[in-house]
């Protein structure tokens, strides 16, 4: 049976060959065998000859949790991304920002007048001609619908339409647009008609973005197929996929092995510890990646005995980050600079780095009057991530010799988020590990959500509240539009105060390893853009 | 007897009433806020204040107990958090294929176990009793989760016979028209007679299948064997042998027939046991059913979706229980 | 040093009914070799510190550089992701299986058995009040109530041995309130209340010591399932933490590696299997014993 599979799907890989390459009439060459005409199989293959190719992406978990793109702020970044499009693309690497639905755009002297031209010819996958109007439309409703990551528009005071293909944001204050509407969340374009009256998304809308591919079918929870949309602005060629399935597989070890027998295409979140097998097996393509996440553990900075910065720093000299990194990510990472991850503006190798020292770690202890540790302190990871529970073992391992104990508790994303904002301060964790990843590729996303003050705690999960660092980073954010080399090392020294501080423990700024079939062509990650694969640039070959 | 099955029907709804009460209380008493997870991360207080109101958590409890009790009646079973969507829906989109595997797992336990089962009374402690009684002992002891990852360790990675997991295979599922008449796929294509889809589907269903058969079928075996130990003692029994009738007819026809009762609720106590286990194994086998869905409800502590799927099993549980309870009583010779 | 006595002459029917079943169990082979397993597991779970060649690597030393070996003569189970002996952690995993599967056990007992004296003794409403909850309990198929309340209490070991007690103990309050009936009639019962003994004395330390032996024998039996369930539990991250050497966990855990470390998975694998079959077989030998039908004498 899996043989006869096989044998299929081969004639079908070989017939959809060379129907793109030479485009000749002729049949391919199999049908000639009269002896076993019964078989049903051999009786579809006509058929399925002429089906085009497809594309599976395994993802860890559900392909998405909400089909409207102003809302989607989770998984659905892999498949909205295929299904619809921003005014901008950012290329953090070339930090620079492509065109995409905006053809160019222009900014006033103060920044606070952001004007974008609208590209000639684009259509939504219903027909209709993309303006200037569903732009706005999609950006005012939304900001109005405030879910999500539409947050990041919060500069945004009013957009006005000035032709059919010329849109205008006005802001309140200073902020770099163009990131802002590169966002791989909250930024997309999309049509008036996929929105009833109520002003939610129609269930399973289709055809309502102007992206490359539409969806075909879904099974919630489970897998989205798209297809190609025909019309698209960006065109299309006979290599490209004209189906892309979503599917989630929960089990890395199932991952790697629709991998391995070209089950699936692409898939995320492999364990490091099969990375080098893959490497050697020649039907698997493995590249390596820069991303922009990186590992934190945040300490409890109100908490005794963590409210103590010689605590802290003392703790932050015990965490073993060769070997986490070693070990947990089969060196697949680099030990961070502050906050700011490898690769993205505001990352600098000037600042300090504190490296594994027990002794040192002893003597600040000693300083602070608890040479003999004797304390418990626990710490939370989001439970499923073998990475983070890997390295906080370790990390117990090591704070053992100072004689503190370690409590490694893994609980659901949502416990753990829940238990940080409890309100019964002493419940809350010591410290909290996570991978923070942007939502706008800049280091203002990295700093603000972190560590700026925050009157209830959300994102700043050391409780860290420092006047001179919050001031330093809004003022580095309102630079960056116009004068950004001030405002690159504004953002380095807020993570000097940070380091000096030891608010956090900057654990590592990970790679990317995307396992890939062997044959697979123009793929390219882009990290500001998390685990999205752009479908469209690829093919196989 | 019509007195006997109303009480059972009436007890029936008092457990269900008391099984709603307690999955309310425990979604209630934990300390979590939906609210907040409804209106998703990094909501403003006010859209939280926006959310309380919109799930009516700003009611009293015994207000939000009724309307839930109503909506249940309804067949509604309230949203998903993570997804915003019924779960209601959500459960029907992901049943079939839980129920096919049920059910696959069900009819093995009914031809291998009950077999056994009969075999090892009839050689009552004889070697083959015990080794049978050892098999569906050992069986009954198996972690669930564990034996999937042997099976798929042995057969995928080793021999390389079935696959590892998913109910179809990807290039069938885009290449062909998979038929929807009844949500079953193996029922479906075989009744439209798209056989490779069928094969396709069954060689899928194998591991799992034999995963979440092995405890039903050591659960019906042991079962029937002490279920016909006993009859075997019964005086009606020892009449049938000094008739001279053959030990095989007295068996399999008068034994066997009176242990159907028994034999006929462990089953469907045994379907209780393998829809709880696939909540074990259907992520090891990617199986897109409820165990799935579970799994990740639990992983997102969509707390609803959670007490969905408690409430759904624990109903099908208490029906399939009423539903052997009156068919035993149905049986003439148990009439009284 | 009189409750003593008391306390002594209370738990003589109880261990005059387990020399009983142990004497009948005795006799059969299959659950001679069981018996034996379960008194070597627990002698594991005592000297476990002892036995394992690597006892740093069950509470919270790693070793790296060693990481996933296949077994070997210096470990003999291989080692997991973060190079700890597997075989240490197997071994002292038994201790923390036994530890909490004895204590969800107890717990069980602790609101079973008080709930089925109260509902026996007294009868009537208390009586039909009791049983309807437990039907209620008992009316969610195996292992769900557990996977329900540990979810909703947030996991840990502690939270998942209370899960497993409130879905057990009706089992418990059943076999008690049954005992319960047929004694409330009998001749020393009806003298303690003729003599005007309160109702609640007369449960309490007329008819529950008389009532616990079977339930004792029952539970200990039980502790096969409950290590499954406690098992289950972790497996689906409702358990144990990291790093426990919990089988369960372990098992969990292993999912990721184990198509490149066949061995991970495997030896706890066994581990519990062995543990539960022992308690099993010795659970369904009981059965027999007990039953009045099948008893032999």
């Amino acid at each position: 049976m899996k043989k006869l599979i096989h044998l299929i799907v081969v004639l079908l890989f070989v017939a959809a060959l060379i129907s793109a390459c030479g485009g000749k009439p002729q049949e391919p060459a199999q049908p000639a065998e009269p002896q076993k005409p019964a078989e049903p199989a051999q009786q579809e293959k006509p058929a399925e000859a002429a089906k085009p190719q497809f594309a599976v992406y395994a993802l860890n978990s559900e392909p998405l949790t909400s089909w409207d793109p102003a809302i989607e702020f989770s998984n659905g970044i892999h498949l909205h991304n295929n299904m619809y499009e921003q005014l901008v693309r950012y290329e953090p690497l070339e930090k620079k920002v492509k065109p995409l639905l905006a053809e160019s755009y222009t900014v006033s002297e103060d920044g606070l007048t952001w004007t974008f031209k609208i590209r000639q010819g684009v259509k939504f996958q219903n027909g209709d001609p993309l303006t200037a109007e569903d732009v706005k439309y999609s950006i005012d409703r939304t900001m109005q619908i405030g879910a999500g990551a539409s947050y990041i528009w919060s500069a945004v005071e009013n957009i006005t339409v000035k032709d059919p293909q010329t849109v205008e944001f006005k802001l309140s204050y200073q902020t770099p647009l163009d990131l802002v509407a590169s966002t791989g969340y909250a930024a997309f374009i999309y049509s008036k008609k996929c929105v009833n009256e109520n002003n939610e998304w129609i269930e399973e809308a289709k055809g309502c973005g102007t992206g490359p591919y539409m969806l075909k079918s879904a099974k919630w929870g489970d897998e989205v197929i798209v297809e190609k949309f025909a019309d698209y602005w960006g065109g299309w060629a006979d290599k490209h996929f004209s189906t892309v399935v979503f599917k989630k597989v929960a089990e890395p070890a199932t991952r790697r092995q629709m991998i391995e027998t070209g089950e699936a295409t692409v898939a995320v979140e492999l364990p490091y510890t099969d990375v080098d097998i893959l490497k050697n097996n020649p039907n698997v393509a493995v590249s390596v990646d820069p991303s922009f996440q990186n590992l934190i553990g945040m300490f409890n900075t109100k908490k005794p005995p963590l409210d103590n910065v010689k605590v802290r720093q003392a703790l932050a000299y015990a965490f073993p980050y060769q070997e986490v990194i070693d070990t947990v990510i089969g060196g697949y990472g680099r030990q961070s600079y502050g906050m700011v991850p490898y690769g993205l503006w505001g990352w600098s190798d000037k600042l300090p780095q504190y490296k594994t020292n027990i002794d040192k770690a002893k003597e600040l202890l000693a300083e602070a009057g608890m040479a003999d540790g004797g304390f418990k302190l626990l710490l939370t990871y989001t439970a499923g991530n073998e990475a983070e529970k890997s390295a906080a073992e370790l990390y117990k391992a090591e704070l053992a010799k100072l004689n503190i104990e370690l409590e490694i508790r893994g609980m659901p994303w949502d416990s753990q988020w829940e238990l940080a904002k409890s309100t019964d301060l002493a419940a809350r964790q010591d410290i909290f590990v996570m991978y923070w990843w942007p939502d706008l590729p800049s280091p203002y996303s990295f700093l603000f959500s972190t560590f700026h003050s925050e009157e209830e705690p959300l994102f700043n999960l050391a409780y860290y509240s420092n006047p001179e660092f919050d001031s330093l980073i809004d003022q580095a954010n309102q630079l960056t539009a116009t004068d950004f080399a001030k405002a690159e090392s504004m953002f380095v020294e807020a993570q000097k105060i940070l380091l000096e501080d030891a608010a956090s423990l900057f654990i590592y700024d990970r790679q990317d390893i995307w396992v890939t079939v062997g044959n697979l062509r123009g793929f390219k990650f882009n990290p500001a853009y998390p685990t999205v694969v752009f479908f469209h640039d690829l093919y196989l070959e | 007897m019509k007195k006997f099955i109303l009480r059972r029907l009436l007890l029936g709804i008092i457990v269900l009433l008391g099984v709603a009460l307690l999955t309310f209380f425990l979604a209630r008493v934990v300390p979590s806020d939906p609210a907040a997870k409804w209106a998703g991360p990094r909501a403003t207080p006010e859209q939280i204040a926006r959310a309380t109101i919109e799930l009516g958590l700003d009611k009293p409890l015994y207000v939000q107990f009724g309307k839930y009790l109503l909506d249940l009646l309804q067949g509604n079973l309230g949203y998903s958090l993570r997804t915003r969507r019924p779960i209601t829906l959500e459960l029907q989109e992901s049943l079939p294929a839980t129920i096919e595997l049920v059910l696959i797992s069900t009819i093995a336990a009914v031809f291998v176990g009950i077999p056994l089962g009969v075999i090892s009374a009839k050689r009552k402690d004889q070697l083959i009793d015990h080794l049978s009684r050892l098999f569906s002992i050992g069986v009954v002891s198996l972690p669930t989760f564990w034996i999937g990852l042997i099976l798929q360790l042995v057969f995928f990675r080793v021999l390389g016979l079935f696959p590892m997991g998913g109910q179809l295979s990807t290039e069938i599922k885009i290449t062909m028209d998979i038929p929807k008449v009844t949500g079953f796929i193996m029922f479906d294509s075989l009744v439209t007679g798209n056989f490779r889809i069928f094969l396709d589907a069954l060689w899928h269903i194998v591991l799992p299948g034999i995963t979440i058969g092995m405890y039903p079928v050591g659960l019906v075996a042991r079962m029937t064997r002490s279920a016909l130990l006993e009859i075997l003692n019964e005086d009606y029994i020892t009449a049938a042998r000094s008739y001279g009738l053959s030990e095989r007819i007295v068996l399999w026809s008068y034994a066997l027939k009176n242990s159907i009762g028994p034999t006929s609720t462990v089953v469907a106590l045994s379907i209780g046991y393998t829809l709880v286990n696939t909540f074990l194994t259907e992520s090891i086998f990617t199986w897109p059913g409820i165990g799935n869905y579970i799994a990740s409800a639990v992983i997102g502590l969509d707390y609803p979706a959670i007490m969905g799927v408690t409430i759904f099993s624990a109903f099908s549980y208490v029906v399939l229980n009423l539903i052997a309870d009156i068919i035993i009583a149905l049986d003439p010779r148990v009439r009284v | 040093m009189r409750w003593l006595s008391d306390f002594i002459k209370t738990l003589q029917p109880t261990i005059r009914e387990w020399r009983l079943s142990f004497y009948l169990l005795n006799r059969n082979w299959l659950q001679r070799v069981a018996l034996i397993v379960i008194a070597l597991l627990v002698l594991i779970a005592i000297f476990a510190p002892l036995i394992s060649p690597y006892p740093s690597h069950a509470i919270s030393a790693t070793n790296p550089k060693d990481k996933l070996l296949p077994p070997s003569s210096r470990y003999l189970f291989g080692t997991d992701e973060l190079g700890r002996d597997l075989f240490s952690r197997v071994i002292f995993g038994t201790r923390i299986s036994l530890q909490t599967a004895l204590i969800a056990v107890g717990l069980a007992l602790l609101i079973g058995v008080p709930l089925g004296a109260i509902a026996g003794g007294l009868g009537g409403a208390a009586d039909e009040i009791i049983m309807r909850i437990t039907d209620i309990f008992l009316s969610f198929p195996p292992l769900l109530l557990a996977i329900a309340i540990s979810a909703f209490l947030g996991p840990s070991l502690q939270n998942a041995m209370l899960a497993i007690a409130v879905s057990w103990w009706p089992w418990y309050t059943r076999i008690i309130r049954g005992q319960a009936v047929s004694i409330r009639e009998r001749q020393f019962v009806r003298a303690a209340r003729a003599i005007g003994t309160p109702t609640f004395r007369i449960i309490f330390s007329h008819i529950l010591p008389n009532t616990m032996a079977p339930v004792i024998v029952q539970a200990s039996m039980d502790i096969g399932g409950v290590i499954l369930t406690i098992a289950a539990l972790s497996f689906l991250g409702l358990g144990a933490q990291p790093p426990t050497p919990e089988w369960g966990l372990l098992i969990s855990t292993s999912r990721t590696y184990f198509l490149n470390a066949w061995w991970y998975s495997t030896f706890p694998g066994i581990a519990i299997f062995v543990t539960v079959l022992v308690f099993n077989l010795i659970g369904d030998g009981v059965r027999e014993v007990l039953d009045p039908r099948t008893r032999k004498f």
